[in-house]
């Protein structure tokens, strides 16, 4: 298929949809999403080892599956310095150069701090990695993120775990046009439709995992946002046809049918 | 000798080093990131770094997230 592989950085990747780990009812439910999604890159966090909660530990099941990397996140990082902290302890685990730059402070919101994730941007890439921010919908952050080295930028279609799609596809467009690295839609998605159309508009991959992690058969959401990620990317390269503000008929409209009498 | 772990107090029995603590409170090393004051500790050097009176050591280790 057409430029079905990605770059990220150096590294490839077969799959566009990116899978987060979190909220799934078990780690079997994760792992049997993981493999129908076809992805090969997972988002995990860190938590504090608790010798009573070893069942959490996915490091195990996770290094299992073949053809699958990992990409740690900074979730609870709430400045730079902490994001940079955790990034250095993820990477001990993950063995990857991926990493996902998250810093939302507010609860309430879980919305990116800008500011704080642009200086850590800088700080990690000096360090190797390979970051991903999760940044506001903003083309001006974007790009300076893509300037100061980021291998790609991960704006948000909507809120973490709400489901309201792509509501900031305007912006999105825009970050895509100007963009020469690889743009994710990160967070707000529900339905495969919407990674769909998330990759016809000209997105690069999609990080999808409430809308999997809570569907009511995961592994089977798994499969569908495999299926309209590869069909929205398979409709970018096939480019889709303009609009028009008026009628286009697609049949022949010669009168034969009239008749003089 | 007294540490805190994961923000936790803890008596450490052992020699004194990463790699007996880790033993101590039943880590999987394979599976776990160290820090010890802030700093990370790579775990090729869990074998030869000390632990001192009073250090803060905080072991994770990787669950669910997006």
């Amino acid at each position: 298929m057409m430029n079905n592989i990605l770059k990220v950085g150096d590294q490839e990747l077969g799959s566009r949809l990116f899978l987060g780990t979190g909220k799934f009812s078990s780690t079997q439910a994760m792992i049997e999403a993981v493999k129908a999604s076809g992805t090969e890159l997972v988002t995990v966090a860190l938590r504090r080892f608790n010798r009573n909660q070893a069942e959490d530990d996915l490091y195990g099941p996770l290094s299992e599956l073949k053809n699958v990397r990992l990409m740690p996140n900074t979730s609870g990082a709430m400045n730079t310095k902490e994001a940079v902290r955790a990034a250095m302890l993820g990477r001990e685990l993950s063995k990857s150069p991926f990493i996902k730059l998250e810093i939302h402070p507010n609860p309430h919101h879980l919305l990116p701090d800008a500011i704080e994730t642009y200086e850590a941007a800088i700080e990690l890439v000096k360090q190797g990695f390979l970051v991903l921010p999760y940044i506001p919908a903003d083309p001006v952050l974007a790009k300076r993120l893509e300037d100061v080295g980021c291998a790609a930028v991960m704006p948000l279609g909507a809120a973490i775990g709400t489901g309201k799609g792509l509501s900031t596809a305007n912006m999105i467009k825009i970050i895509i046009r100007d963009a020469n690295v690889p743009v994710v839609v990160d967070a707000g998605l529900r339905a495969p439709s919407e990674a769909a159309c998330a990759m016809e508009m000209g997105c690069d991959a999609v990080l999808v995992n409430s809308a999997i992690a809570a569907a009511d058969n995961p592994a089977a959401m798994g499969a569908a946002f495999k299926t309209g990620v590869e069909a929205g990317r398979m409709a970018y390269n096939a480019g889709l046809m303009p609009t028009s503000e008026v009628a286009v008929p697609s049949s022949p409209l010669t009168s034969f049918l009239s008749t003089n009498d | 000798m007294k540490l805190t772990v994961n923000g936790e107090p803890h008596e450490h029995q052992g020699s004194g080093n990463v790699d007996n603590l880790l033993n101590e409170l039943g880590a999987n090393q394979a599976h776990t990131a160290l820090m010890i004051n802030g700093s990370v500790v790579p775990s090729d050097a869990w074998k030869t770094t000390a632990l001192h009176e009073n250090d803060e050591v905080e072991m994770l280790v990787f669950v669910g997230g997006g």
